[in-house]
């Protein structure tokens, strides 16, 4: 598995793009971190675990997986990433947050890889759905994966995209729920939803797998599993809104705040890469 | 059967049916909305057709999913719910993306006025006027219906269609120029109408009668109300001293209100008299002349309002 051969990569990679997601939002005085920080693993796992096929070279390659996260507030822990792997320039990524700015505090469809206006929730499954049926009639291998966030699943237009997409079988649809259990303003631990997620997927008629979603074993298993199903796959990935910083982990606080010159201290010394 | 002669959802669909015979990335998705002619697409185009379900904002977000992947997509709901229910994903997921999607909106104004305020095609226009991409398109005669199935394929850009049910023979000898965005059904007079899709043949009817008294009425059929086409404050505002607009949309947003938007920022001194449906949801059931009769959008009540308006 690319996991076990890549471990510590994987981990140091997180570790930066948390320490560039804290810095970036400082420089900024401006960003979401408790819910960058929550999909980190998930986003390492899929860009460079090689599971996104999408190249800098080439990003609108017409056999390109398409990538969208719905939480696209959450863009300050795929900026490095795009930055890393050559989609944006180091000019560009440090435009973030100023007036003006080609880069924000969402993503948009002007930066090379990103497919999707974010901003608005709930669209994003539903989008990927449309993706994934183009691919199914014209016998295409491309793949939809989308990244929601778990308060947007209150959004009625995700059950709309969840019922099309079993009854048209699209098994190259993947939805990944970062749910940690914390939306704007309180904590989302109600059962009405989450509660026996994958017995409720399976009746829907989609694969369902729930994982620790800072778990690269978890992550990658879950993935595979995609991969070779005939299904539309959902997988809910338990996280910790904040994650990697011990004051930030499960605090409601932390959805857009900005830490103190105190507090940013601490979380240098928290992420501190010689850590990994 | 002639073009002449036939129902102008068909005159639409046929037309798609043709360009999707030779063209697989047309796709039409339906929120379980019925057409005569659609059946046959449907049929004959298995893997062109999808009926979504009772889902407008679903149906919108397919679209813009098949779109990002090539395919032109026309979207065919009742009216109402083709834009408000999905009005942001309509602008978020189509527009802001400038994606090749035709939103064909059925149930024009008051055609659905046993069904009540809900299913009022009113207000459509209006608020596609609000998305800055956005193409809107208010067919009045199966010609025009034809061949708006061509520009919406060729324009690769969103368009908002608000398509009619029943007979719209096509006038001779009127060509039609979707880059132009309107024609003159009737020479241009110091008064002109300017109206569009159902209420035009209503106006013309309405101006053989007039015309034949002492003052003439010239009429102007302004089928794209979105982009505001270029040439017309040259060509019939700088040439009207007074404007009446009639539509079967709500005052508010509607043709007569783009109408003034242009006159002032132009500071013309053109009269201009808006008439429409009020800004009001019909709490009420009737047919659509019965509502034309009660709001004067009937040839008599039109007639009415311009004679005490304008005092002739």
């Amino acid at each position: 598995m690319i996991y076990n051969n890549n471990k510590k990569i994987f981990e140091r990679k997180a570790s930066e793009i948390r320490i560039r997601a804290l810095e970036d939002a400082v420089r900024a005085g401006k960003g979401h971190l408790g819910g960058s920080f929550s999909c980190v693993e998930l986003l390492v796992s899929l860009y460079y675990g090689k599971f996104i096929r999408i190249s800098s070279n080439k990003p609108k390659d017409p056999n390109r997986d398409f990538f969208i996260m719905g939480k696209g507030h959450a863009c300050l822990s795929l900026y490095p990433i795009l930055l890393d792997l050559g989609f944006i320039s180091k000019d560009r990524y440090l435009e973030y947050g100023k007036n003006g700015s080609s880069l924000g505090g969402q993503l948009d469809v002007t930066i090379p890889g990103v497919e999707y206006n974010t901003g608005s929730l709930g669209h994003a499954l539903g989008v990927c759905a449309g993706i994934a049926k183009a691919a199914q009639i014209d016998n295409r291998k491309n793949r939809a994966i989308s990244l929601l966030g778990d308060a947007e699943c209150d959004e009625g237009s995700i059950w709309e995209a969840i019922m099309f997409a079993a009854e048209h079988k699209l098994n190259n649809l993947l939805c990944i729920i970062d749910r940690n259990r914390l939306s704007v303003t309180q904590k989302i631990d109600s059962e009405i939803l989450f509660g026996d997620f994958e017995e409720k997927m399976n009746l829907f008629e989609w694969d369902c797998y729930t994982i620790d979603g800072h778990n690269y074993t978890e992550i990658f298993e879950a993935l595979d599993k995609f991969s070779s199903s005939d299904r539309p796959t959902m997988i809910l990935a338990n996280t910790i809104k904040g994650k990697g910083v011990s004051f930030m982990e499960n605090d409601v606080k932390w959805h857009h705040t900005m830490p103190s010159m105190n507090e940013v201290e601490i979380a240098r010394q928290e992420l501190n890469l010689e850590k990994v | 059967m002639s073009l002449h002669q036939i129902d102008i959802r068909d005159a639409f669909f046929d037309q798609l049916y043709l360009k999707a015979s030779s063209d697989k990335n047309i796709i039409v998705l339906s929120a379980d909305m019925d057409a005569f002619s659609l059946r046959r697409f449907a049929k004959d185009y298995p893997d062109q057709y999808i009926n979504v379900g009772v889902s407008e904002q679903n149906m919108i977000n397919i679209a813009s999913g098949l779109a990002l992947s090539g395919k032109t997509v026309f979207c065919y709901s009742i009216a109402s719910f083709a834009t408000l229910r999905c009005f942001e994903q309509i602008k978020v997921n189509i527009c802001s993306l400038n994606l090749p999607v035709a939103i064909i909106g059925a149930g024009a104004g008051f055609s659905f006025g046993y069904d009540g305020p809900t299913h009022h095609g009113h207000q459509d226009l209006s608020s596609m006027r609000l998305l800055p991409e956005m193409t809107i398109l208010e067919l009045s005669s199966n010609d025009l219906a034809q061949k708006a199935v061509d520009y919406s394929i060729e324009i690769k850009s969103p368009v908002y269609i608000r398509l009619d049910k029943g007979l719209f023979p096509e006038w001779k000898n009127h060509k039609i120029s979707f880059s132009k965005g309107f024609r003159i059904l009737k020479p241009l007079q110091k008064i002109n109408i300017i109206t569009n899709g159902y209420m035009t043949r209503k106006v013309l009817n309405l101006v053989e009668k007039l015309n034949s008294n002492e003052i003439t009425y010239g009429v102007i059929d302004l089928f794209c109300i979105k982009p505001f086409p270029a040439d017309f404050y040259k060509d019939i505002i700088c040439k009207s001293k007074i404007i009446i607009s009639v539509e079967e949309s709500c005052v508010t947003g509607g043709l007569g209100s783009a109408l003034s938007e242009v006159i002032a920022q132009n500071e013309k001194e053109c009269k201009l008299l808006v008439i429409g449906a009020p800004d009001k949801q019909f709490i009420e059931y009737g047919s659509r002349e019965w509502f034309h009769k009660k709001y004067n959008l009937d040839e008599d009540g039109i007639l009415n309002v311009i004679t005490n308006r304008l005092g002739r």
